[in-house]
Parts: structure tokens; C-alpha cells; sequence
């Protein structure tokens, strides 16, 4: 069915977008850092690939270096909110503020324009042509491979199947534990926050070179907060992180769909279904399954600076 | 030999805290300076030019104070939901959603220009406690965070003006193009062009702050905010309180916008909110969660905004007033954290 592999297709591409934020903030919450500046490291990521692309028309340039703007200022508010231990709220908060100022500065010159360079779906033989899915998930850009495939297996090992990743968690759980085990806290905590922000900004790269293609004030449309929230959907997971965020893919699809087939709903109201959606997602778990929530939980530390020593 | 190191206190001295904020104010002003001159501007003559703008003149004070108005009960509406430990980040869409209704009653309920203004200021109130309903009761009820609720309202209230100011609403005479026609009632002037909202403005901070500081309402607010477990043992009422004060906060926020659709702009648009939400943030954060420090930092983040505009004709816009409201918080909460600590010398 046509609609079906329409609905499909641009669920993977929206969804990715959400799912490659969420890994980020998975990395960075599980290590017990609350990032709050994923929209604003998406906006700088978006419009970073915008001018690269503009300037060498390589997507794969544009993709890279919004990693490492997104490492750059991931790394500031890491080694504001670890080392100097200031309020983790606020410095998100203020990287929002600054990422979406600078964003919509920067990118005033670009605004309106197409991407000079895009990442292209590449067909994958015999399984593009299977019904339904075959277009939807094998006739995809290379991101798409990496967001759904590589990186939440990847990260799903790295931390429930290896002593590194039992660290990991051990630093978001109990610091004081981990570093008596003789664990850098700090180190830790450092590295994963500036590597979930490099994702978080890839994240806003990818939905400029792949999904919209182009940057304009706004794009990014709290969709950082909605990767925020889909975080605790997910409870802490990467594989849940991206499921969640192919269900939201699905969400702004349908939305996509109804403006193109002119259901009888104004353009404003499909457009509110994902902030709706994630609303009721946060909520609804809570009060209709009780007893997930230690499974849910959240790591104990989360949101606590570590003080090593305060005499 | 005495060895020197570093001490942390528990809270910081307020003398400490407040150099902290100026610092922090001060240092990104510097470093926006600095990206001045490095574009090929000169800063100090711009600096010159700005506060001649806004001080110099009647129009440029004018224009202070109607800014100062929407960012004091932005400003005001993040403060109140800190006094019981909620933050509203969603002040912004509030702000659309007493706007909303406000307009609603401006443009279809027909009424003397008095009654209209009383019915307008009541809904603006209202909607804006209505915005923030879900979040308080899912607070309350289910502990769900309410920092990502609120926020996400925002973008649902943005979509609901952009919607009702484009399609259903707007001005078919042909005067604006995508906004609603000229709401009838305007809140009356007060001194130049700016209206009644300002004194209301301040009145209303003052007047939270003294129920804070007086009731017993106030005391039991603050006891539950500072110290959740000491309010449970004297059996105060916390999920009631923590319900009020979320939706007076929503309430106050729903009021700026009311006032800035009837007092300076007069007919609703999208982006009529021109971030005042998100602005009313760094406005609580610097008034360190007093309500009377709120008319300060409301003016000195009016003064920041106002300069901004009046910097466009140099390129800059108010999403680099808002980059650079970003730079104040950021380094005000490392000051924050930072005014912690005391040099002490240790005896041999």
C-alpha cells in the first residue's frame, strides 16, 4: 500500500531525528547528568551542517562537523555543571537559550534555502522490495542504518554487557560508591555528557540534511524536549530511547499525512500531535503501571553534582 | 606553616551571591563586546548609542517600560512556582493562552470598554491558570516532572495562536495580514505610552511578596518549598499548596499576556509572546526567588531586550538578546555555585 509505505518512510526519517537525541541524553542521564540543553545543541548542530554543506557540499562533512560543535559546547556545560558542580537545571536551561539564540543568528543568511547536499536513501537489493517495510526501513540514507541498528545495540551492550558499561551505571547510581571503587566519577561523567551532546547535535544535523532539508528559525520545534521526555518513556534504555522515538516518528508522520491528504483538521492541530503525545506518554505510564516503576526508575543520582570531599 | 585551601558552605553568603549575578552580567556583556569588535563593530560607541536610546529620550524610556511589563509577570510566574520547588518553564505558553482568551472576550463579547477590560483581565488570569492545569495535576497526583510538561505546552499553545490569528480569527479588512483585527477595549495609558499594566505589574509582585512574607499561607508555602519533610511533619497541606501556587504562577503568566494584547500591541498574533516566557526565567533567576527583586531584574532584562532592538539596525536581533540571556544564566549558575566556596587557612 502506498500510504502505509509513505507513513513508514517518514516515521524512520522523523523518527531518527528523536531517537539520535534520546541516545544522547541516555548516555549523559545514565552517568547522572540531567542535559536540558538538547534543543539547543540540536539548533547549533542544525544549522552547523547547514553552513558546512553550503560550504563543501559533502552531507557527510556537514554530519561530522556538527558532532563536533555539539562536542564543543557539550564539553562547556560539562565541565560546568561536573567540575565546577553548578546547578544542572540552570546550565541547561542557559544552553538552550544560547544554542537557539546563536542558531537563529547564524542562520539568518541560510534561512529558506535547501541544503546545498543531502544524505540519499540507498537501496538495499531484494529486501527495498519487499511490501510495506521493504522501502520504509532498506531504501533509507546511511543515518538511518546507524540510529536504528548500530548505535542502540551498540550502547545497549556497551552498558548492560560489559564491566565498562556496569561503571558507567555504577557513576549514575551511587558516586560515592564508584569512586570508592575507584572509578572516575568525574572523568566519567565528563566524557559521556560531551558525547551525548555530540548526538544531540547530529541529531539536529541529521534532520537538516535528511529530513526537512534546510534550515529556518525554529526547526528544530522542541523536539529536544520531546527527546528529553522520551528518555524517561524509554526508562533509561537505549533500544526503548529509539523505539520510542520511531513511535513519535510515527506520530508527526500521521500529521505529515493528513496535510497532504487534506484530512478535514486544521494544519495546526495535526502539528500538535507529538507535543500532546509525549505529554500523555509521561504522564500515562506512571499512573497505569505502578509496578513498573522500578524498572523505570530513574538512576539515583541523577540530577546530583558529586563533592568528593566538602569539609 | 599555614596551608590555604578551599571551604564549601553549605549556603552562600548573600553578599557573595549577589557579586556572583553582577559578575556573571558583567562578563557576558564583555564577551559580547568582544564579538562586537572582533565583526568590525565598536562596541563602546554602540554601548553609548544604546543607553543614549533608552535613557536619552522619552520614546526610548517608553519603550523600557512596556517591555519591563510582560517581563516582571514572567518573571513574577517562575518565581512564585520556586517558592514551593516547581519549576514553570512554561510561562511562554501561558503567556499565548491568557492572550488567547483575552482576545476571545476582547473581539466577541460585546461590552463597555470598562466591563470588557475587567472580563479580559479575569480569563487572562484563567487561561493561563488552564495552561498549566495538566502539569500542576500531574505533579501533584503521578510526581511527573512538570519542567517538561509546562514546556511542551508551549509549543501547543504557539500552534493554537499562530492557528486562530492566521485562519478562524483573522482580520479580513485587510489592514494586517496575519494577525485578528483590532481588539476594541485597550488598557488606558498611564504615563506616555505606557499603560496601567506597569504599576499593576509592580503592585501585584509586592503584593505576592507581602502574602509570602506575612500569611500564614505564605509561611507554609515556603516551609514545604525549603523543606518538603519538615512540611510534612507539621502537617501542612503540600499537594494543596503545591496545586495553588502552580496555577497563581500560571495565572500570573496568563495575565502578561492579557496585558500585552490589550495594553501595547491590541490584536493577537503569532510570536506576540516575543519569548517573554523564556526571558521571564533568566528574570526569576537573577531575583534569587524574591518577588520584590523580580521589578529589578524584570528591569535590567528589559534593558537588555530594549537594547537588542535598538542594536537591529546593526544586525543584531533578539535571538542574540536571547544567546546572550543564555550566556548570563549559564554563568550566573556557575557564580552561584562558585560563591560557595571561602579560602581558609589551616593551622599547622
Amino acid at each position: 500500500m502506498d500510504l502505509l509505505t509513505g507513513l513508514f518512510t517518514t516515521a524512520f526519517l522523523a523518527g531518527g531525528v528523536l531517537a539520535l537525541a534520546a541516545l544522547g541524553e541516555v548516555l549523559a542521564e545514565r552517568v547522572g547528568v540531567v542535559n536540558l540543553g538538547v534543543e539547543g545543541l540540536m539548533a547549533m548542530g542544525a544549522i552547523t551542517a547547514i553552513a558546512t554543506v553550503a560550504a563543501v557540499p559533502s552531507p557527510t562533512l556537514g554530519f561530522l562537523a556538527a558532532l563536533a560543535v555539539g562536542a564543543l559546547f557539550g564539553a562547556v556545560f560539562a565541565g560546568a555543571t561536573v567540575f565546577l558542580r553548578a546547578n544542572q537545571v540552570l546550565c541547561g536551561l542557559a544552553l538552550t537559550l544560547m544554542g537557539t539564540g546563536l542558531a537563529s543568528t547564524f542562520g539568518k543568511a541560510y534561512s529558506g534555502m535547501p541544503a546545498r547536499a543531502t544524505f540519499e536513501g540507498i537501496e538495499i537489493p531484494l529486501l527495498s522490495s519487499l511490501p510495506i517495510f521493504g522501502k520504509a526501513f532498506f531504501s533509507q540514507n546511511i543515518l538511518v542504518y546507524l540510529i536504528y541498528l548500530i548505535l542502540p545495540i551498540g550502547l545497549s551492550y556497551l552498558m548492560f554487557y560489559t564491566r565498562h558499561g556496569m561503571n558507567m551505571r555504577a557513576v549514575g547510581e551511587n558516586p560515592a560508591a564508584a569512586d570508592a571503587a575507584g572509578i572516575p566519577v568525574n572523568l566519567m561523567r565528563f566524557a559521556y555528557v560531551t558525547a551525548g551532546s555530540a548526538l544531540a547535535a547530529g541529531a539536529g544535523a541529521y534532520l537538516t540534511l535528511a529530513f526537512v532539508p534546510g534550515w529556518s528559525d525554529g526547526v528544530i520545534a522542541g523536539r529536544g524536549w520531546i527527546a528529553v521526555a522520551l528518555v524517561i518513556f524509554a526508562g533509561y534504555r537505549p533500544i526503548p530511547a529509539v523505539l520510542s522515538g520511531l513511535l513519535f516518528g510515527f506520530i508527526t508522520a500521521l500529521g505529515f499525512v493528513g496535510q497532504a491528504r487534506g484530512w478535514p483538521i486544521a494544519p495546526a492541530f495535526l502539528s500538535m500531535l507529538p507535543y500532546l503525545g509525549t505529554i500523555a506518554f509521561i504522564i500515562v505510564p506512571v499512573i497505569a503501571w505502578q509496578r513498573m516503576r522500578r524498572l523505570m526508575a530513574a538512576p539515583a543520582a541523577l540530577g546530583e553534582p558529586y563533592y568528593r570531599s566538602v569539609r | 606553616m599555614a596551608n590555604i585551601r578551599l571551604q564549601r558552605l553549605p549556603s552562600a553568603h548573600p553578599g557573595m551571591a549577589i557579586g556572583a549575578r553582577f559578575a556573571a552580567i558583567a562578563i557576558a556583556l564583555v564577551f559580547a563586546g568582544l564579538v562586537l569588535a572582533s565583526t568590525g563593530n565598536d562596541p563602546i560607541g554602540l554601548a553609548g548609542q544604546v543607553i543614549g536610546a533608552s535613557f536619552g529620550s522619552t520614546y526610548g524610556m517608553e519603550d523600557l517600560g512596556l517591555v519591563v511589563i510582560p517581563l516582571i509577570l514572567t518573571g513574577l510566574a517562575v518565581t512564585v512556582g520556586q517558592q514551593i520547588g516547581a519549576w514553570n518553564i512554561g510561562a511562554e505558553g501561558q503567556f499565548y493562552a491568557g492572550a488567547f482568551a483575552a482576545t476571545a472576550v476582547g473581539l466577541f463579547i460585546p461590552a463597555s470598554e470598562p466591563v470588557s477590560l475587567v472580563l479580559m483581565f479575569a480569563v487572562g488570569l484563567f487561561g493561563g491558570a488552564v495552561w498549566i492545569l495538566i502539569p500542576t495535576l500531574a505533579r501533584a497526583y503521578a510526581n511527573v516532572n512538570e519542567l517538561i510538561t509546562t514546556l511542551l505546552l508551549n509549543f501547543v499553545a504557539v500552534l493554537m495562536v499562530y492557528y486562530v490569528s492566521t485562519d478562524v480569527w483573522r482580520d479580513r479588512s485587510g489592514m494586517a495580514n496575519s494577525s485578528t483585527p483590532r481588539i476594541p477595549a485597550e488598557v488606558p495609558e498611564f504615563w506616555g505610552l505606557v499603560h496601567w499594566g506597569l504599576p499593576i505589574a509592580v503592585l501585584l509582585a509586592i503584593g505576592i511578596s507581602l502574602l509570602l512574607a506575612f500569611s500564614k499561607w505564605g509561611y507554609e508555602v515556603r516551609l514545604v518549598g525549603s523543606n518538603p519533610s519538615a512540611g510534612k511533619y507539621a502537617g501542612i497541606k503540600a499537594k494543596k499548596h503545591l496545586i495553588t501556587v502552580m496555577l497563581i504562577s500560571g495565572a500570573v503568566a496568563g495575565l502578561a499576556g492579557m496585558l500585552e494584547v490589550a495594553g501595547t500591541v491590541h490584536r493577537l498574533q503569532g510570536g506576540i509572546s516575543n519569548n517573554f516566557g523564556y526571558l521571564g526565567i533568566m528574570v526569576a533567576v537573577l531575583a534569587r526567588g524574591s518577588c520584590i527583586g523580580v521589578i529589578f531584574s524584570g528591569a535590567l532584562m528589559g534593558f537588555i531586550l530594549n537594547s537588542g532592538i535598538i542594536l537591529q539596525t546593526q544586525g543584531l536581533t533578539t535571538s542574540a538578546v536571547l544567546a546572550m540571556t543564555g550566556l548570563i544564566l549559564f554563568l550566573t549558575a556557575i557564580g552561584d555555585e562558585l560563591a560557595h566556596y571561602r579560602f581558609v587557612r589551616d593551622k599547622a
